[in-house]
C-alpha cells in the first residue's frame, strides 16, 4: 500500500507560513515564466502562419528587407520568364507587384504618447490571389479610389484605423485615406498592415518603383530552385521564402527573448533551492514521523515518493497562483505588443496569449521544479535509520 | 559572547539551510543587479541626452521621409540672432553594413559644418574636429560600434580605413576614415559621416537627392526648445512636408517601445525579485525561527532583555542577505567589467555595464529586505513568554 495522498497534502498545511511562502515564491518565478512563454509562443505563432511553401518574396538584389528595396518595374516584368509560377482563371501568371511605405501612428497601450510605424502596402488585385491566407471581414478597398483596409491586429493597437476613419497617408500625409473594412490572416504579421491600392497610393508617394513582388509557386515546385532562377544571371534580384524572410526579421528579437530567458533560468534555479530548503526544514521536522512511517511497514522508496508528491503539491498551487496572477497582470496593464522587424523598420503586432498549451508547458516546468528541489530531502528522509529518528528528542 | 559571534553561530548551526538560502538567494540578486544596472545606464543615458538640449526634426508621416536640406536655413531663419537655437545639424540615414554581416550599423551621415557643435558631446577635440573638416571621408564612431567589430574587422579602430555598403537605396558602397571614436555612452552605437561625401556620391550615382531624414536643433535651454518645438511644426503647417518635432528622449522612447520594452520588462523584472528575495529569506527566518523557540526561550530565562533577542533575530535575517546579495552582486560585477556587453551590440542591452551605484543600491536594498524579512520572526520571538517557549517542542 502507498502513502495516502491525503497524507502529503494535509502535511502542506501542518507548517501553514512556510508552505504559503514557498507557494509565493514559486509562483512569482512562474508568473515571469508564463509572461515569457506567452510572448514567445505568441510571436512564433504568428510567425508559423507566415511559412506558405508556395510563396515567395522578390527583392530588389542585396538588400534585406521590403522597406529598403526598390524594383523597378521593368525589372518586375523579367520575373514573367520564371516557369514555374501559378496561373489565374484567365492564364496571367500569379505576381504580386507591392509597394511597402510607413506611417507612423499612435499606439493605443500608452494612450498615444509613443507612435509606431505602421507598414502602408499598395497592392493590386492579384495580392489577394497570391496572398490566399488574407481573408476579408468586409468589402475590399476599390482600385483607384482612395481607400484602405486594415489588418485587425493594426486595427487594434494603434489608434484611428476603425472602418469609416480616415487615415492620412501620401508623402506628405495630406491624402485621406478611408478605412472600409478590416482583414485577418489567421494571426500572421500582414495583419499589422494597411493595405491598398497599388498605383493610388504609389502616386500618393510620388514613387516609380515597387518595393517587392511577391510570387506564388505552382503546386509541387521546388522553392529552392525557384529561388536560384531570381538569384541567378538572367534576373538578378534576391528570393526569398516567407518563412525564411520572417525569421530574418526577426533575428533581434530572439537575442532579447534569449536573454530573458536566461534570466528566468536564473530564477527558477534559485526556485529549485527555495524548494530544497523547505522540504528539508519539513523532513527534519518530521524525523520521528518518517521513522514511524517506517516501522507500521511502509517502504524507503514510499517515503521518499511521499515527500515528492508533497513537493509537486506545493509547486503546482504556487504555479497555478502564479499563471493566474500573470492573467490577471495581462487582462490590467494590456496584453499587446509590437516589435520592430530586424531590418523592416515597421512594427509587428502581437498579443500575448495564454493558451492550454503554455499553461501545460508553465506547469510542467514548476512540477519539474518541484521534484528536483525535493530529490536531496526525499532521500535524505528514505535513508533515515529508523531506531536513532525514533530515539530522537 | 558578542553578537556577532551568536548570529554567526546560528547561520553555521545548520549549514545546509544557510547554504541553501544563500543560493536561493544569490541568484535572484544577480538578475536584479543585472536589470537595474540597465536601468541605470539607460536613465543615464536619458539625462545626457537631456542635457544636450537637442531638438529633433523629422516628416510628420514618417522619419523615412525625406526633408529638402533647404529647411535647415529656413530652421535657422526663425532664430538669425541666435538667441533660441545654437546650430542646426542635417542627418539622413546610410544604414550601412559591412558586407559580409547581415545587420546594418546605426549609420548616419551629419552636416560636417555643425556636427561638432550639435554633438559636442561626441568630445571632438580641435584636432578631431581638423581632420573631420579635411577628410572627405572622415566618419567619427561610438565605441560599442568599435567593441562590436574590431576582432573581426581590425579596421575598426581609430585611424582605420573601413567600407560599408547602404542598405537603402541606390545602395551605395563607400569608403570612411575613422578619425575619432566617441567614448560616451549615448552615442556608444552610431557611425557618423559627413553628408556632403554622401550627396556627392549619390549624385555620382545618379542620384540628385540632398536630402535629410531628420534635423537636430540644438538649443541654448530647456524653454527655448519647447519654445522652438512649436514654432518649427508652425512653420511648416500646411507646407508639403509638414514636420514633427521631438527632443531626443521623445523620440527615443517609440523606439524602445518597438525594441520590446525592454526598460519596463527590466522594471518588473526587478520588482518580483524582490518579492522572490523577500519571500526566500521570511521563509528561512521563520523556519529557523520555529525550531530554535526553545533556545530563544533559554535565553530569555537567562535574563536576556527582549530587546536583544529582538535584535539576535534580526541581524541573523540582515546578515544572511548582505552574504546573499553580495554572493550574487559580485560575479554579475566581475563578469560585467571583464566582458562588456557592447560586444553584443543590440540595444539597449549594449549600453550595460557595471555600475557602482547599481551595486551599491542592491547591496541596500537586500539589506532592508532582510530587515523587512526578519523583523515578523524577532517580533515574535520578542513577545515569546519564557514558560511557553521552553514547553514548546520543536
Amino acid at each position: 500500500m502507498a502513502l495516502p495522498l491525503t497524507y502529503n497534502w494535509k502535511n502542506l498545511f501542518v507548517r501553514k507560513s512556510t508552505t504559503v511562502l514557498t507557494c509565493l515564491i514559486i509562483a512569482s518565478v512562474v508568473g515571469v515564466l508564463t509572461w515569457l512563454v506567452g510572448f514567445k509562443s505568441s510571436l512564433d505563432r504568428s510567425l508559423s502562419f507566415a511559412n506558405d511553401r508556395a510563396k515567395i518574396i522578390v527583392l530588389k538584389q542585396g538588400s534585406t528587407s521590403e522597406t529598403n528595396s526598390a524594383i523597378a518595374p521593368e525589372d518586375a516584368n523579367k520575373l514573367t520568364q520564371l516557369q514555374s509560377l501559378a496561373v489565374d482563371a484567365k492564364g496571367e501568371p500569379l505576381k504580386s507587384p507591392e509597394m511597402v511605405v510607413q506611417v507612423s501612428l499612435p499606439r493605443k497601450r500608452d494612450n498615444g504618447v509613443t507612435f509606431a510605424n505602421v507598414a502602408v502596402r499598395g497592392v493590386t488585385d492579384t495580392a489577394f490571389a497570391v496572398h490566399p491566407n488574407i481573408r476579408l471581414l468586409s468589402r475590399p478597398f476599390a482600385q483607384g479610389q482612395l481607400e484602405v483596409i486594415v489588418g485587425v491586429q493594426a486595427a487594434k493597437q494603434f489608434g484611428g484605423l476603425e472602418v469609416g476613419d480616415v487615415v492620412q497617408l501620401g508623402y506628405g500625409g495630406n491624402r485621406g485615406f478611408t478605412v472600409v473594412g478590416h482583414f485577418s490572416a489567421n494571426g500572421a504579421p500582414v495583419e499589422s498592415e494597411i493595405w491598398g491600392p497599388l498605383t493610388v497610393l504609389m502616386s500618393s508617394y510620388s514613387r516609380t518603383a515597387y518595393s517587392s513582388v511577391s510570387l506564388r509557386l505552382r503546386d509541387g515546385v521546388d522553392a529552392k530552385a525557384v529561388v536560384a532562377e531570381i538569384e541567378g544571371p538572367a534576373i538578378e534580384m534576391t528570393g526569398k521564402t516567407e518563412s525564411d524572410y520572417w525569421t530574418e526579421q526577426t533575428s533581434n528579437i530572439r537575442i532579447y527573448m534569449m536573454i530573458v530567458g536566461v534570466l528566468v533560468g536564473i530564477m527558477s534555479i534559485a526556485a529549485i533551492f527555495a524548494i530544497a530548503n523547505t522540504m528539508y526544514a519539513s523532513v527534519a521536522g518530521r524525523t520521528r514521523e518518517i521513522a514511524m512511517l517506517r516501522t507500521i511497514g511502509f517502504t524507503p522508496n514510499q517515503v521518499l515518493l511521499g515527500f515528492l508528491y508533497e513537493s509537486v503539491f506545493l509547486s503546482l498551487i504556487g504555479g497555478v497562483l502564479g499563471l493566474l496572477a500573470c492573467a490577471a497582470w495581462l487582462s490590467l496593464a494590456g496584453n499587446t505588443k509590437d516589435m520592430f522587424g530586424s531590418n523592416t523598420f515597421t512594427t509587428m503586432g502581437f498579443e500575448i496569449r495564454l493558451g492550454p498549451a503554455i499553461v501545460v508547458k508553465a506547469l510542467g516546468a514548476v512540477a519539474a521544479v518541484g521534484l528536483l528541489g525535493a530529490l536531496f530531502p526525499a532521500w535524505r528522509a528514505s535513508k533515515l535509520q529508523v531506531i536513532k529518528a525514533m530515539r530522537e528528542a | 559572547m558578542t553578537m556577532g559571534y551568536i548570529v554567526l553561530q546560528n547561520l553555521r548551526r545548520n549549514r545546509l539551510r544557510t547554504a541553501l538560502t544563500l543560493v536561493a538567494f544569490a541568484l535572484p540578486m544577480g538578475v536584479f543587479v543585472l536589470a537595474i544596472s540597465l536601468l541605470a545606464a539607460l536613465i543615464e543615458i536619458g539625462n545626457m541626452n537631456e542635457r544636450e538640449l537637442r531638438l529633433g526634426v523629422h516628416h510628420k508621416v514618417t522619419l523615412i521621409n525625406l526633408l529638402p536640406d533647404a529647411m535647415r536655413r529656413k530652421i535657422e531663419a526663425l532664430d538669425p540672432e541666435r538667441k533660441r537655437l545654437t546650430a542646426v545639424c542635417g542627418m539622413r540615414w546610410f544604414g550601412g553594413k559591412i558586407p559580409e554581416e547581415p545587420a546594418p550599423i546605426q549609420s548616419l551621415a551629419a552636416d560636417a559644418d555643425t556636427f561638432p557643435i550639435v554633438y559636442s558631446d561626441a568630445g571632438m577635440t580641435p584636432e578631431d574636429i581638423e581632420a573631420w573638416n579635411k577628410d572627405r571621408q572622415a566618419a567619427v564612431v561610438g565605441y560599442g560600434v568599435i567593441e562590436q567589430y574590431k576582432q573581426k574587422y581590425p579596421d575598426f579602430k581609430l585611424g582605420g580605413r573601413v567600407s560599408l555598403k547602404s542598405s537603402v537605396p541606390p545602395y551605395l558602397e563607400l569608403e570612411f576614415h575613422i578619425v575619432k571614436v566617441i567614448e560616451k555612452a549615448n552615442r556608444a552605437q552610431t557611425f557618423y559621416f559627413r553628408r556632403d561625401y554622401l550627396t556627392e556620391s549619390l549624385k555620382e550615382a545618379g542620384v540628385d537627392s540632398p536630402k535629410c531624414n531628420i534635423f537636430w536643433v540644438k538649443c541654448n535651454g530647456a524653454d527655448e526648445l519647447r519654445e522652438l518645438q512649436t514654432a518649427i511644426d508652425q512653420e511648416f503647417s500646411n507646407s508639403a512636408d509638414e514636420t514633427k518635432s521631438e527632443d531626443e528622449n521623445a523620440f527615443a522612447a517609440s523606439f524602445t517601445q518597438a525594441l520590446g520594452n525592454l526598460p519596463g520588462l527590466m522594471n518588473a523584472m526587478a520588482i518580483v525579485v524582490l518579492v522572490i528575495v523577500g519571500l526566500v529569506a521570511g521563509n528561512t527566518m521563520m523556519m529557523s525561527f520555529r525550531e530554535r523557540t526553545r533556545e530563544l526561550g533559554v535565553f530569555k530565562a537567562m535574563g536576556f532583555p527582549p530587546i536583544r533577542i529582538f535584535t539576535i533575530v534580526l541581524s541573523e535575517s540582515v546578515m544572511l542577505a548582505a552574504i546573499g546579495a553580495i554572493i550574487g552582486i559580485a560575479p554579475v560585477w566581475i563578469g560585467l567589467t571583464f566582458y562588456p556587453l557592447p560586444k553584443l551590440g543590440v540595444l539597449p542591452i549594449a549600453s550595460l555595464k557595471a555600475s557602482p551605484a547599481a551595486a551599491y543600491i542592491s547591496l541596500i536594498i537586500a539589506i532592508a529586505i532582510g530587515a523587512a524579512a526578519g523583523f515578523w520572526p524577532a517580533y515574535q520571538a520578542m513577545r515569546l513568554r519564557t514558560v511557553d517557549a521552553l514547553r514548546r517542542v520543536a
